[in-house]
């Protein structure tokens, strides 16, 4: 009986996103929904940013702070490309996104982000999440955030298995957004799954209950 | 809690003294467990997980959590240990009561009315703890009830509840449910169907929630009446 | 069941209470029926433990159960009352070890005593079980919480029934269970794991490995536990012996390999 749906700002506006690896592959999905505690204010909000050709980013937590953080990052991101004149790696992203939290360690952003990518000279997939005041994990299988997190163990933990293909990875992550997003009365409104692969990048809006 | 923080019925506002109140005593503890059931055509299976625990340390690793109350109805409890205790054990006499008042045992539909009314009757002191009733109904069906802590009643077919209630229902919602599932024949589940899901769901639920290990215990009710069963689960 | 008012503090009291209701032998301590006097009226201040004992541990061997607890009562970090007894034979077969508050113990105890006369009085050749001990602490424990006056206490039962050992704790809560091996207090994080790995080697232990293993648990709980004592009681219950309380046994200590604090004094 862990209660994590408790006043917080975190769970302001609601919202859900996740990221898997597959074989040659990684998908990160979000729901759509914005809204102000239980008051939806639309059903197209987007959660999930394009950073680079293999790289994507998911900012949960409250929506103010998530725009905040994506424009600092995109900052701090042209600079280090204009620099270098080079696409940054996902490692080195999700570190310059810890630095970046890390610095307002005493006043944080209320986001949890969430980065999926493709190494860009090997092409390995990378997923990573981290707290809000950026302490990484790495893990191998799946990364979750938002307000139904729970849910989204429960359903990943079971849903889950190594070295999916991108079809499978599809439907994997999207029954798993789909149904914890059901359980979790600020999250849902509409989904959208974007699959990474070398030469591919296919994105997929999914059509949920809207209720 | 903040819901009691002092008995309502010892409140005198004409003797309160101006002190700081000190308050070290909380009435209530978590003591986790999870418990999942499924109903089917004829069957139901009731399944709780063996781990009694308390924050960080573990009390005991074979706790059973499930409460025969009758030869076709099973209660599953979680949460606060000492009230699931006294609640099971009102509810095993006021069984018992019924039996010799009417000379036959109390269906299921009907402990299940009576127990939404024993937990309204302590609404202002709850009993902290989120219960699971599986049995079969008039018919020979399978039928689940799951309640909130104040009495909620509500009649369903899969339920998951405690500490990775949260985590296992969109699971059972997909699985057992066919939710947001396309072009699948949406076919009643079977006993072994759901058996295999049971245990299924509980090794998902021990990889992340610290409350929820051990082992499960699982109960088998159906018309020649109750088969247990049990299943090992990670033990740290 | 009526809620007491201020006019009934005026009223006299009833000419007899505390006494069974026509009919019935049991009174639970705490509920609406015994605690029908005057203090009803003023505030009942939530408790805090004040004199205090530290861990009690208890492990199930092959003929029986061994319960241990050590002499010391501290009020606060004082170690005030160095000879308190925690470790009771309720009656030839059942022990009971008390942590927590030393009043409350004291209370209980005397409460149990009465009810061992008074099961005595009625000279049925019925004696209390362990389960039913266990059973109805449990009760008491419940409704003393449920009152907002807990008694501030850990309990462990230990005991024969129908020929098999019985070892079971109750908290201030009424959070009861029962457990081949059980430690409270400090005991749960620093002897359940020694206690738990040699049940789970040798289940079957004798009364002599027993005991030894207490000892060797107890002298862990004296080094790393501060409201501890060297010297502890035993509660021994067994089929063919019975039970028997031993003590005081007192630990060996040695605190040689202690050199960071008396390098640093020097």
């Amino acid at each position: 009986m862990i209660d994590t749906n408790f006043y917080s700002i975190l769970t302001y506006n609601g919202g859900a996103i996740i990221a898997m690896k597959g074989k040659n592959c990684v998908a990160i999905a979000a729901d759509r929904r914005f809204g102000i505690q239980a008051q939806t204010i639309s059903s197209n909000f987007q959660k999930i940013h394009r950073m680079g050709p293999h790289l994507y980013l998911g900012l949960p937590g409250l929506a103010t702070d998530s725009l905040t953080v994506l424009e600092r990052l995109k900052f701090r991101l042209n600079l280090y490309e204009l620099k270098e004149n080079r696409n940054m790696n996902p490692k080195t992203f999700a570190s310059m996104i810890s630095n970046l939290l890390y610095e307002k360690r005493f006043g944080p952003y209320f986001v949890e982000p969430i980065v999926a990518g493709l190494d860009p000279e090997t092409f390995e997939p990378f997923i990573c999440n981290m707290d809000l005041i950026g302490c990484l994990n790495l893990p191998n299988d799946f990364v979750v955030g938002g307000t139904c997190s729970e849910q989204l163990y429960g359903m990943c933990e079971a849903l889950f298995e190594p070295n999916l293909e991108a079809d499978d990875l599809f439907e994997t992550i999207s029954q798993a957004l789909v149904n914890a997003c059901d359980r979790d009365a600020i999250s849902g409104w509409g989904a959208i799954v974007h699959i990474i692969e070398k030469d591919n990048i296919t994105t997929r809006t999914v059509k949920t209950r809207m209720d | 809690m903040a819901l009691v923080d002092r008995e309502p019925s010892r409140y005198l506002p004409d003797y309160d003294v101006q002190a700081p109140k000190q308050l070290h005593f909380s009435p209530y503890a978590d003591n986790g467990g999870s418990v999942v059931a499924i109903a089917g055509d004829d069957f139901s299976i009731i399944a709780a997980d063996t781990r009694l625990s308390a924050g960080f340390s573990i009390y005991t690793r074979k706790q059973e959590k499930l409460f025969t109350l009758s030869s076709n109805t099973v209660l599953g409890c979680s949460g606060c240990w000492c009230d699931t205790l006294t609640l099971t054990r009102v509810m095993a006499a006021r069984m018992q009561m019924y039996e010799h008042e009417h000379h036959k045992t109390m269906a299921t539909p009907a402990a299940a009315q009576m127990l939404s009314t024993m937990l309204y009757y302590k609404r202002f002191f709850p009993y902290y703890v989120s219960n699971i009733l599986a049995g079969l109904d008039s018919e020979g069906k399978g039928v689940i009830y799951r309640y909130d802590p104040v009495g909620h009643c509500e009649k369903n077919y899969y339920v998951a509840g405690g500490s990775s209630g949260a985590l296992l229902q969109p699971l059972l919602d997909n699985q057992v449910g066919y939710l947001n599932q396309e072009n699948v024949e949406k076919v009643p589940i079977t006993k072994e169907k759901a058996l295999a899901i049971i245990k299924d769901v509980f090794t998902s639920a021990a990889e992340r929630d610290i409350y929820t290990g051990d082992g499960i215990f699982i109960k088998i009710i159906t018309k020649d009446g109750i088969a247990t069963d049990f299943f090992e689960l990670r033990r740290d | 069941m009526s809620m007491p008012n201020k006019a009934d503090c005026f009223s006299s009291l009833p000419f007899w209470q505390n006494g069974p209701a026509p009919g019935a032998f049991y009174n639970f301590p705490g509920t609406a029926a015994s605690s029908s006097n005057y203090n009803d009226c003023g505030i009942q201040r939530t408790q805090t433990p004040m004199v205090t004992g530290s861990s009690v541990i208890g492990i199930q061997y092959k003929d029986g159960i061994i319960i241990a607890a050590d002499v010391l009562a501290s009020y606060g970090s004082l170690a005030r009352f160095r000879n308190c007894e925690r470790v009771m034979k309720v009656n030839d077969n059942i022990i009971l070890g008390a942590g927590g508050d030393y009043a409350d113990y004291q209370y209980l105890r005397s409460l149990i005593e009465q009810k061992i006369i008074d099961e005595k009085c009625l000279d049925d050749g019925f004696t209390l079980k362990p389960k039913s001990l266990h059973c109805w602490l449990t009760r008491v424990m419940y409704n003393k919480r449920s009152n907002f006056n807990p008694l501030w206490n850990n309990f462990i039962i230990g005991g024969i029934e129908d020929g098999k050992p019985f070892l079971g704790t109750v908290d201030k809560l009424g959070t009861a269970f029962s457990d081949p091996v059980i430690a409270t207090g400090y005991g749960a994080y620093l002897a359940t794991p020694i206690l738990t790995k040699a049940y789970d080697a040798n289940s079957q232990m004798t009364e002599e490995e027993a005991t030894n293993l207490i000892y060797k648990v107890m002298q862990v709980l004296f080094y790393r536990d501060a409201r501890s004592f060297p010297k502890y009681h035993l509660g021994v219950i067994s089929k063919e012996k019975g039970v028997e309380i031993r003590g005081p046994i007192e630990i060996e200590h040695n605190w040689e390999v202690s050199t960071m604090g008396r390098n640093q004094l020097r």
